[in-house]
């Protein structure tokens, strides 16, 4: 089973995010927990963590901006 | 657990007990964020990682008939005071089956059959209304404790130490429990207060104040063991500061970026969830398999209530006026004008009273008739009765726990009435000018009007609050002659309520008493002890939302309330001489709202003027007078107006407060005007 990642929405204000980083390389193995990308929302970076563990998979490329619920990677 | 070591201070299956609370905290913390994350679901968090062991550990010492409340950031809380899964992600979600109908969220959770009875996402407001629910405790003899979480941030705000100098001097049952995670939202302890020790803060306040490490969960156990036996002894409050670390931002979710790399380090390795879990193997109370198995079983559970909670249904539109109150037909709708049945005049016998004389007739009725209704607020014991002697003799008559006179302190006061009410009693609060309704606004508006809706009717509050309104004495000035029924009005949740005679107002705030929501029952200052009437001495009901015609009359309709009614009769005696006959309806109930009778008056006469000594901008009138015109354009000769005090605060001239408020003269001069076009 794979776990979708969606651009999460982590403040009331929020509705779109800058991927910054993927702080964990594609094809990587991941552990729940372990931060594994970087957005920037209202001038604030903020690490997100694995939701899952397993493999990740990058599907959005940084240094853009995304719409809150955008799919932007999956580890399965 | 035969072989276990016996020399920990702690009961092993009890510390086993805390571990499967931790377990389940844990396991509802990381789902929320892997659901965050993943885009499983969407709701604002405030993660409260790191403090796990508090609730956790509390929970072996409380039972559902303890009182709890806390905050937004209190989903440990929630989990551990046992909170139904299931329901709780549910109304995190915005479900109709969450536990408060997806109606409060997360930040407003209520469930009674827990103890959780309210949260609050106002920091620091939750003190004052847990006052109030040990006030129901202690006035019934309840050895039930009452805990009120909030974070160190609200050690600032003044509805803290409000709430603290009352439980001091009421001796309340509640503990006072600061969960001290080192930052108040962004703002760390040295930036906001020179005074950090908050444990000796309680000493000021007359009472005893602990400071218990959470991350030593056997010591705070202990401790909080001992808190929680002197509270049920009797021995008033507490204040505990209960020492533990967010590791998580203010909102979102992972680590705080706040917090520095190495105090965040630190923190994570005196997490007391893994001290618990390594005390269990090390003392081998519990194998790392049986350990697992209550991880297990906590992930499964959690993941259960969540896959439920998704199937669940977006709580409906046709839910936004349910639960407003208990009477769906009270929010004032467009073209929605509801015929309430008048009252039967009371028959028997009757006596002269002043205004002041028949609100203190209904209360003393109210305290023989209901031993869930006591008194509260400034200077209402005797002597003096109440600075105009609405409850004069009360005090005297039913003695200090019936009827409390209160700190100046009026936060305290409503949320006192407010946490009372929700455990079921009938407090009746006065916080004397309604002018000082801006000290405890929140208070008002934020938890006792919206309580039933937040919490999707699962509490309500039957609560009533006096106010003296208006001047018109001359001299009292601008902070103590104001008409503020406005502010009132603009909450949903709140029935106003405005008499303009003695017998109006014993038969109102009788109704208001016995009414199951919030009501502000409003007494004009200039009628308080210069009306008298004839009042029936028995129990008698006024409905709330039947206007009264005070002046029959076919050439306008005046729509007014409270002290402004005799200002229109005399207006009215003027006109008669001019040839010009005007209508004189009464509101008596501002909300709910007659308008059925408003309209039908109008209908006749085919003009109207809103009249209050409130500010006419932005006032009531206008509501009125819009409606008015909406409804009956075609057959109006003139258009609906209002008329409301000029836009200035109220003067201590005498000259320019009789002129800046409408008066008989003036009124009439508008009538003339209108219609004479």
């Amino acid at each position: 089973m794979s776990t979708q990642l969606l651009i999460p929405r982590l403040e009331m204000s929020m509705t779109e995010a800058d991927l910054v980083e993927w702080l964990v390389a594609d094809g990587a193995a991941v552990n729940e927990g372990d931060p594994i990308y970087t957005i920037e929302m209202a001038k604030a970076t903020q690490d997100i963590p694995a939701p899952a563990s397993g493999t990740l998979k990058h599907i959005a490329a940084t240094g853009q901006t995304y719409e809150v619920g955008t799919l932007i990677g999956e580890i399965s | 657990m035969q072989d276990v070591q016996t020399n920990l201070a702690i009961d092993p299956a009890v510390l086993t007990n805390i571990y499967r609370q931790m377990a389940r905290i844990r396991a509802t913390d990381k789902a929320i964020q892997a659901g965050l994350s993943s885009g499983r679901f969407f709701f604002t968090y405030w993660p409260m990682t790191g403090q796990e062991a508090i609730p956790a550990i509390i929970s072996q010492l409380v039972t559902p008939r303890d009182y709890m409340v806390t905050t937004y950031r209190g989903i440990h809380d929630q989990v551990a005071k046992g909170v139904n899964l299931f329901k709780l992600f549910a109304e995190a979600m915005g479900r109709i089956d969450g536990v408060n109908k997806g109606k409060g969220g997360a930040p407003h959770i209520s469930d009674p059959g827990s103890g959780s009875m309210l949260t609050t996402a106002i920091v620091g407001a939750g003190a004052p209304i847990a006052n109030g629910l040990a006030i129901a405790a202690q006035a019934r003899g309840e050895d039930r404790v009452t805990i009120v979480n909030f974070g160190d941030g609200a050690t600032s705000i003044g509805a803290v130490h409000e709430a603290m100098n009352l439980a001091g001097v009421w001796k309340l049952p509640v503990i006072f429990l600061c969960q001290n995670n080192q930052i108040a939202e962004y703002t760390f302890i040295p930036d906001y207060t020179a005074s950090p020790d908050f444990a000796g803060r309680a000493a000021g306040y007359g009472f005893k104040g602990v400071k218990l490490d959470s991350r030593d969960p056997i010591a705070f156990y202990n401790g909080m063991k001992q808190v929680i036996a002197d509270i049920r002894a009797g021995k008033g409050p507490i204040f505990v500061e209960a020492i533990t670390q967010r590791f998580g931002p203010h909102a979102g979710i992972g680590d705080s970026k706040d917090i520095s790399k190495e105090a965040l380090a630190q923190a994570k390795a005196e997490w007391p969830v893994t001290r618990t879990r390594n005390l269990l193997l090390e003392t081998g109370t519990l194998t790392e398999a049986q350990l697992t198995e209550i991880d297990d079983a906590a992930t499964a559970e959690v993941e259960d209530a969540i896959v439920r909670a998704l199937a669940c249904k977006i709580t409906p539109v046709e839910e936004t006026l349910i639960d407003v109150y208990a009477d769906p037909t009270v929010p004032p709708q467009r073209g929605v004008y509801p015929v309430r049945a008048e009252e039967t005049a009371p028959t028997g016998e009757t006596k002269t009273m002043l205004m002041a004389e028949a609100v203190g007739d209904a209360q003393r009725i109210a305290l023989l008739k209901d031993p869930g209704v006591f008194l509260l607020g400034e200077d209402i014991g005797d002597p003096p009765g109440g600075v105009f002697m609405t409850s004069r003799g009360l005090e005297k008559e039913f003695g200090k726990k019936r009827v409390r006179p209160t700190p100046i302190a009026e936060q305290a006061i409503i949320g006192a009435g407010t946490g009372a009410a929700i455990a079921g009693m009938r407090p009746i609060a006065e916080i004397m000018f309604n002018d000082f309704a801006g000290v405890c606004m929140d208070q008002i508006f934020n938890h006792a009007a919206k309580q039933r809706y937040m919490s999707g009717a699962a509490t309500h509050v039957p609560l009533t609050i006096r106010m003296i309104v208006g001047g018109g004495l001359g001299g009292t000035g601008a902070q103590h002659s104001q008409s503020l029924e406005a502010w009132l009005l603009h909450t949903p949740g709140l029935k106003v309520v405005y008499p303009s005679t003695p017998f109006d107002a014993k038969g109102l705030l009788l109704s208001c008493i016995f009414d199951e929501d919030p009501c502000v029952h409003l007494e004009p200052m200039a009628l308080l002890r210069s009306l008298k009437g004839e009042v029936p001495v028995d129990d008698y009901r006024i409905p709330l939302g039947v206007a009264k015609i005070r002046r029959p009359g076919t050439d306008i309709t005046l729509v007014t309330y409270g002290w402004q009614v005799a200002q229109c009769l005399k207006a009215a005696e003027e006109l008669e001489k001019d040839g010009i006959s005007a209508e004189i309806i009464d509101l008596r109930s501002l909300v709910p709202l007659d308008y059925h009778r408003v309209l039908d008056s109008v209908k006749k006469t085919r003009r109207a003027l809103v009249v209050h000594a409130a500010t006419e901008f932005c006032g009531f009138g206008a509501e009125i007078a819009v409606t008015i015109n909406e409804e009956l354009f075609t057959t109006l000769k003139a258009p609906a107006s209002r008329f409301g005090a000029d836009f200035a605060p109220i003067a201590y001239s005498r000259e320019i407060e009789t002129n800046q408020i409408p008066n008989a003269g003036s009124i009439a001069a508008r009538v003339r005007k209108i219609v004479k076009g």
